[in-house]
């Protein structure tokens, strides 16, 4: 018995569910992120000074690009996973030949995918529109590719909390979306007053973002080793809790 | 070595024993029926099988391999039928039987070629693009009869299969399952229909309250339980005496209404130990 033909079948599935649904998926999240960039950028950014060296639009792209991708994945895998607990889909899985670990995977590379595809096809236009520099391309894809697994493997660990859409939509709205917002997308944290500043030091939002604008533009507000340490750091840990719920069987096995 | 072997199995949730001891062994290649009301603990055993269930207490094998210590191996003999669906209803068909497949390790050509085959010989080859939840019910259920064929398993587990399918496909079904069976398929069948037991099944198990109350063949059953006997003009008799050839002997001066034969049912078997019907509606 090959599992690794269930685990590609899996990910094929994946990449079936969004791609078929793109135009809800895939292309609604591009023109937001282009929207944020023409209003934010070119219309209320003129009126804003330079921040580290670069025009405001260069400054808030990588964290609109990274942004792009925290919500995709998260989107994609909570959504799929909850979706199939909902149809009981998840059940085909589950009775499947196919170690709980690669299952996990296939849903994080699910969100991968469509993180990366969106977090690119962002950057994409973000080039075409205005002269990103690319600091260091390397660590552009890897940050890419920690920040997708990370918001995977939390999709992944919501979709199994959650009872219902609302409990989906309570992380989405209360958790996510504000740390995301308070994360240093749009403004740099030494533009903050004194204790908002420090609170921005325990969002990990905050690293991943500023992590990421260290990789494309170069300037970062922390250290970038520290963001580097807390990126992998969270990766591992959110990966090793979805695999772990997943393999107890947490609200699948009764 | 058997096909399945639970040993012991109990299985508690928080203030409900849905099974309390369950023992039984299944060889290879039997047709084998799970019979009992709604509650009666069926499904938490066929889930307790196929790793949707973790008992509480007790063990089950699959071919000698203990499903807890070789979850992987165990699950790649079986093929499940539920009872509910439990499929992505936005799929179409050919790809919720294609992807099937694949988790089961089939490479792409195959699974693309068993597909259409199953759908085909369970009338929906014409839907095989028709996303799932347009289907009838009939039609759904028919393909998660086909589904669960297309890794073709050692051991096919069917809950309730029969349910919402119309006489014709449900005879038809049975053809194809009494096949499987003579190519060394191991059945595990739980059904409401006691005829559908009676007609397919080698040996029976009739579960209550999440314990197995009896267990055999099912005309063995009936002959255990049930009054059986030849009835002419109201005596009452159970094997074929002198007097009743000599009762018969003037056949020509007996109307056929004069004569009942009393053989039981398995239908009775089950009221008579669970004290109920099988639909849960008192005695």
């Amino acid at each position: 018995m090959n599992s690794w033909t269930g685990f590609f079948t899996l990910i094929e599935r994946e990449a079936y569910r969004f791609g078929r649904l793109a135009s809800q998926t895939i292309i609604p999240p591009v023109i937001m992120t282009t929207l944020f960039v023409l209003i934010f950028g070119y219309s209320l950014g003129e009126g804003i000074r330079q921040i580290s060296g670069f025009s405001y639009i260069h400054y808030i792209l990588p964290g609109l690009a990274g942004m792009a991708v925290i919500n995709n994945a998260y989107s994609n895998s909570s959504t799929s996973l909850f979706m199939a607990r909902m149809d009981r889909s998840i059940e085909t899985m589950i009775v499947a030949p196919i170690p709980a670990f690669k299952v996990v995977a296939a849903f994080v590379i699910g969100g991968l995918v469509r993180g990366l595809t969106v977090g690119s096809l962002t950057l994409l236009i973000a080039t075409m529109l205005t002269k990103l520099p690319f600091a260091h391309v390397g660590l552009t894809l890897l940050y890419l590719v920690a920040i997708a697994v990370i918001f995977s493997s939390l999709g992944i660990i919501s979709a199994l909390w959650a009872e219902d859409w609302d409990h989906l939509a309570v992380m989405t709205n209360f958790v996510i979306t504000p740390s995301i917002y308070l994360g240093g997308v749009f403004y740099s944290i030494h533009m903050l007053p004194g204790v908002w500043h420090r609170i921005s030091y325990f969002n990990p939002i905050f690293y991943l973002i500023d992590g990421f604008r260290f990789a494309i533009l170069g300037v970062s507000d922390v250290n970038p080793a520290c963001s580097a340490a807390v990126i992998l750091g969270v990766a591992t840990v959110t990966l090793a809790t979805a695999i772990y719920l997943f393999r107890i069987g947490y609200k699948l096995i009764v | 070595m058997d096909a399945v072997r639970i040993t012991g199995v109990r299985k508690r949730y928080k203030r409900v024993e849905a099974l309390q001891g369950i023992d039984l062994v299944i060889p290879i290649g039997e047709f084998f029926g799970l019979l009992g009301p709604n509650g009666a603990g069926k499904t938490t055993l066929i889930k307790s099988l196929v790793g949707l269930c973790r008992p509480t207490e007790g063990s089950v094998t699959i071919f000698g391999h203990e499903t807890q210590q070789e979850p992987v191996l165990c699950k790649s003999f079986l093929g499940l039928s539920p009872q509910e669906p439990n499929v992505d209803r936005y799929f179409t068909l050919r790809k919720i039987l294609e992807f099937h497949g694949g988790y089961y390790g089939l490479e792409r050509p195959l699974r693309k070629k068993r597909a259409l085959e199953l759908l085909e010989q369970f009338g929906l080859g014409d839907k095989a693009d028709d996303e799932y939840w347009k289907l009838s019910g009939g039609m759904q259920k028919r393909a998660m009869i086909a589904r669960s064929l297309m890794t073709n398993p050692k051991i096919l587990i069917l809950d309730e299969p029969t349910a919402g399918v119309d006489v014709e496909q449900r005879h038809q079904l049975w053809g194809c399952l009494r096949n499987l069976n003579r190519d060394g398929t191991t059945i595990i069948l739980t059904t409401h229909y006691i005829d559908e037991a009676e007609e397919l099944c080698e040996r029976v198990a009739i579960i209550d309250q999440g314990k197995i109350v009896e267990m055999g063949p099912p005309q063995e059953l009936i002959a255990r339980h049930c009054e059986q006997y030849i009835e002419v003009r109201g005596k009452k008799m159970k094997k074929l005496t002198p007097e009743l050839l000599g009762a018969l002997s003037q056949a020509s001066e007996i109307s056929p209404q004069e004569i009942a034969v009393q053989r039981g049912s398995l239908e009775q078997v089950f009221i008579k130990l669970t004290g109920h019907s099988i639909d849960g509606g008192g005695s």
